[in-house]
């Protein structure tokens, strides 16, 4: 308390002889201090004073959930987009089998509001343009989902931005084209019950400017296929510029004609069939995207098996670890007013660690990569990255940092068949 | 509505005449930061042209006309029109049998939500350490939630429909280095048609209410004499332009050394107007930039217009409640050194009487100490008023 108040008698002192008059201040102290604090300059305006940032109140806990509740829209939007439909029935039946009402059980009370902001302004995005029209229509959806099984009273509206504006009149223009009724009797109905706010921006904006973000990835797939090409390059128009390009073509031969002598074809003033070219390109660009596609599709159906392996097992681990601290070990007498709890392990991890006892006798690391090795013919990415360091036994190293591939693979089997212990470092 | 038309027509020819066609359009200036400056008044024109007047009205619209105009309008018969409506029902939604009464509080048992499971850890985590509250945080929205939803009051007092209501955070001082992240001293919820020395009457900060000078032989009169009433020129600093309070006849313009300052030194130029005729439907800002307002002759401020939006039927519509708290920072107080219970009043030096220099009074304990019954002052010391942070808790 004291030291508190010895430590303040600088600003104190200075709290209480502040001023005698207002034009008794300096004017030239005044500007020095709005320049060392940086309020001049066109833009620079007080940033230099906010890069600590300013963070809202209870925003910390929001911005952990936000990922998960990303991750759950986006769960949900999937299998809406697998069923390659726009019904309202068949989102409600994802709905329901995810449970995806239970979002909003357990936000402690004074968090309601704030959570179902999160949620919404979540939701808002898939409703917006990058996305396809049927992500988008999942997203009308969860948006009216959301909004009427929220918990916080009076509801949380949706912050509509005025620069989306024109977007979502244009999706509902699209809609009504489409006959989609669900879809528009939905958007009109949120309209009529004041669902929404009609904001300058979806958030609040409070200059966060170190906020340590993630950027926010798009999903791709769930984004509209870029079509401006073909949409552009349509048959009228490849009609219009054949035309215009054999006008163009007969005017030049003609002026050509005049200049030199008929028959002199090493002039070549014009590129020839154009418009062949052209529409050729566009065809090979589709084609392209549309390989693409088929290919990330498979890709992607790979990378879901081995992540799927990598997080089985690091859930695994994660139950095994839990396992060995979760026992409370005796308490001591000393220390038998704290209290010591168990940390249940969820009902999940139990049923994993269950199946974690039926054990697999794996082969020893060595050999598991001998094999991998021999057998692929080419050895993993992470090798060649990072500094790979064989470590003989007599102690002798030898750094493979710079080796080609194939050379590498040989120093490999090399190591292995004169039984080198190795390490990677 | 009739009252605003004619306004709202000078605007739409203010922001005809402006080069720039998207004043009225907020756009970001860098993502989930700050946006471009624009005009809060033609940014509620925009929104008023793309509404219909029954979108942002305060009345709920009749549920059974909404079902026959939308019919009518997309050509559906009755049947269908009840097949859709039984589609799009709510109750499609229910994740759990109706009669089934779920408490909200708890997060279910096996969840499969990343969000849920999340929340599950985090409850265990919490259960487990003895996790201490935040008590900032857990008040935070306390005033938010007294005057969210209020009914509005009928009748005069009502808010116009299609005004415009902006979010205003104001920041201490930051003067400090030692906090990473500081919460907002107040919120204030305006309208569109306050003017800014609304505002500014509405911030609070001690520096108003501090006193100048010695006052241990009188300390009755010190109360007096505090700063709000001696120095009453202030100004906002807005895109480039100085709203300097002018209502008083002892104010100054103290906005005009910055500005001379930058003129001789090759910097933009400034320019000023009066903080009086300034309404923040006048105002040209960036939402989410931060600002400057300046008082006492130099304890500054910064504020931020977190959001600029329309009214909605929610909100509380009693214009009379306006400015609106919504969040009122409370900060730690500084305890009387005898007491240790009422928040310090005095402020003491070569003080005879008391454990250190300087020391610390609340009032009481102050005149106890220090004058006798007569009220007669006992020994040698100063005495200067204290105002502590917390006064507006």
């Amino acid at each position: 308390m004291f030291m508190n108040v010895s430590l303040q008698t600088s600003t104190a002192d200075d709290a209480i002889f502040p001023r005698q008059s207002q034009c008794f201040r300096p004017a030239a102290l005044l500007c020095k201090s709005l320049k060392r604090r940086g309020c001049f300059g066109r833009c620079g305006g007080f940033v230099g004073r906010f890069r600590r940032g300013v963070v809202p109140v209870s925003s910390s806990q929001m911005d952990a959930s936000h990922k998960h509740v990303k991750a759950d829209c986006e769960a949900l939007l999937a299998r809406f987009q697998q069923t390659q439909s726009v019904r309202f029935e068949v989102f409600a039946n994802i709905w329901r089998e995810m449970k995806f009402s239970q979002i909003f059980r357990g936000v402690v009370k004074h968090e309601k509001r704030a959570f179902c902001h999160l949620v919404l302004n979540t939701a808002y995005c898939y409703f917006l343009p990058p996305f396809s029209f049927q992500i988008r229509v999942g997203g009308l959806y969860l948006l009216y989902s959301l909004y009427y099984t929220q918990t916080a009273s009076p509801s949380e509206q949706i912050h509509l931005a005025l620069k989306d504006w024109e977007e979502v009149k244009k999706f509902e223009n699209n809609a009504i084209d489409a006959q989609h009724m669900d879809a528009v009797y939905i958007l009109r109905h949120l309209m009529f019950c004041k669902a929404f706010r009609f904001t300058a921006m979806p958030t609040l904006l409070c200059f966060q400017t170190n906020k340590v973000k993630e950027r926010s990835v798009l999903r791709e797939e769930f984004i509209e296929r870029a079509s401006r090409p073909q949409e552009l390059i349509s048959s009228g128009l490849l009609e219009e510029m054949s035309n215009v390009s054999d006008l163009y073509e007969n005017m030049k031969a003609s002026v050509l004609s005049q200049m030199t002598t008929p028959g002199d074809s090493s002039f070549n003033l014009i590129r020839k069939d154009l418009v062949s070219q052209l529409s050729g390109t566009v065809q090979e660009f589709y084609n392209w995207q549309r390989e693409k596609e088929t290919f990330d599709e498979n890709e992607n159906s790979q990378e879901d098996t081995s992540q799927k392996v990598c997080s089985n097992r690091a859930e695994l681990l994660a139950s095994i670890k839990s396992k060995a601290f979760g026992e409370a070990p005796e308490t001591l007498k000393s220390r038998r007013h704290r209290r010591v709890e168990m940390n249940s392990t969820t009902e999940a991890s139990a049923a994993l660690l269950n199946q974690g006892y039926t054990r697999i006798l794996k082969q020893s690391l060595r050999k598991r990569t001998r094999d991998a090795l021999l057998l692929s013919g080419e050895f993993p990415t992470d090798f060649r990255l990072k500094h790979v360091r064989l470590t003989q036994t007599a102690g002798v190293s030898v750094v493979t940092r710079g080796l080609a591939a194939a050379e590498y693979v040989e120093t490999f089997q090399r190591s292995l068949r004169s039984s080198i212990r190795f390490r990677c470092v | 509505m009739s009252l605003r038309a004619p306004l709202a027509r000078k605007n739409m020819a203010e922001s005809k005449q402006t080069p720039d066609a998207n004043t009225g359009i907020p756009e970001y200036e860098y993502i989930d930061v700050n946006t471009k400056p624009f005009h809060v008044g033609s940014f509620r024109d925009e929104w008023l042209a793309r509404l219909r007047p029954e979108d942002f009205s305060f009345q709920q619209e009749d549920e059974e006309t909404f079902e026959a105009n939308f019919a009518a309008e997309m050509g559906l018969g009755a049947d269908t029109m009840a097949e859709l409506k039984s589609a799009c029902s709510i109750d499609s939604l229910r994740c759990h049998p109706e009669d089934e009464q779920l408490s909200m509080d708890d997060v279910p048992s096996n969840p499969r939500l990343k969000t849920l499971i999340q929340r599950k850890r985090k409850q265990e985590r919490a259960s487990s350490h003895n996790i201490h509250k935040n008590r900032h945080d857990f008040y935070a929205d306390e005033l938010e939630r007294l005057t969210i939803g209020r009914p509005p009051e009928m009748g005069a007092d009502r808010i116009p429909k299609g005004e415009v209501l902006l979010t205003i955070n104001i920041y201490h001082p930051a003067v400090y280095e030692k906090f990473n992240f500081t919460r907002p001293c107040m919120t204030l919820l305006m309208t569109g048609s306050h003017t800014l020395t609304e505002l500014r009457d509405a911030i609070c900060c001690i520096s108003d209410l501090q006193v100048c000078g010695e006052f241990s032989k009188t300390p009755d009169v010190a109360p007096d004499f505090i700063s709000k009433d001696h120095f009453k020129s202030a100004f906002f600093f807005f895109e480039g332009v100085f709203y300097n309070d002018m209502r008083f006849p002892e104010c100054q313009d103290i906005s005009i050394t910055t500005v001379e300052w930058a003129k001789a030194h090759n910097f933009p130029q400034y320019s000023q107007a009066k903080m009086e005729d300034t309404r923040f439907v006048d105002l040209k800002v960036k939402v989410g930039f931060p600002y400057l307002y300046c008082h006492q002759g130099e304890c500054e401020h910064i504020i931020i217009i977190t959001d600029v939006r329309l009214f909605h039927k929610t909100d509380c519509l009693d214009k009379n409640l306006y400015p609106l708290l919504t969040h009122k920072h409370r900060s730690l107080t500084q305890k009387c050194a005898v007491c240790h219970v009422f928040i310090a009043r005095w402020y003491t030096t070569n003080d005879q009487f008391a454990p250190s220099d300087p020391c610390l009074f609340c009032d009481q304990c102050f005149r106890i100490l220090h004058y006798d019954t007569e009220g007669n002052k006992l020994g040698q010391f100063f005495a200067f008023p204290y105002t502590d942070r917390g006064a507006f808790n």
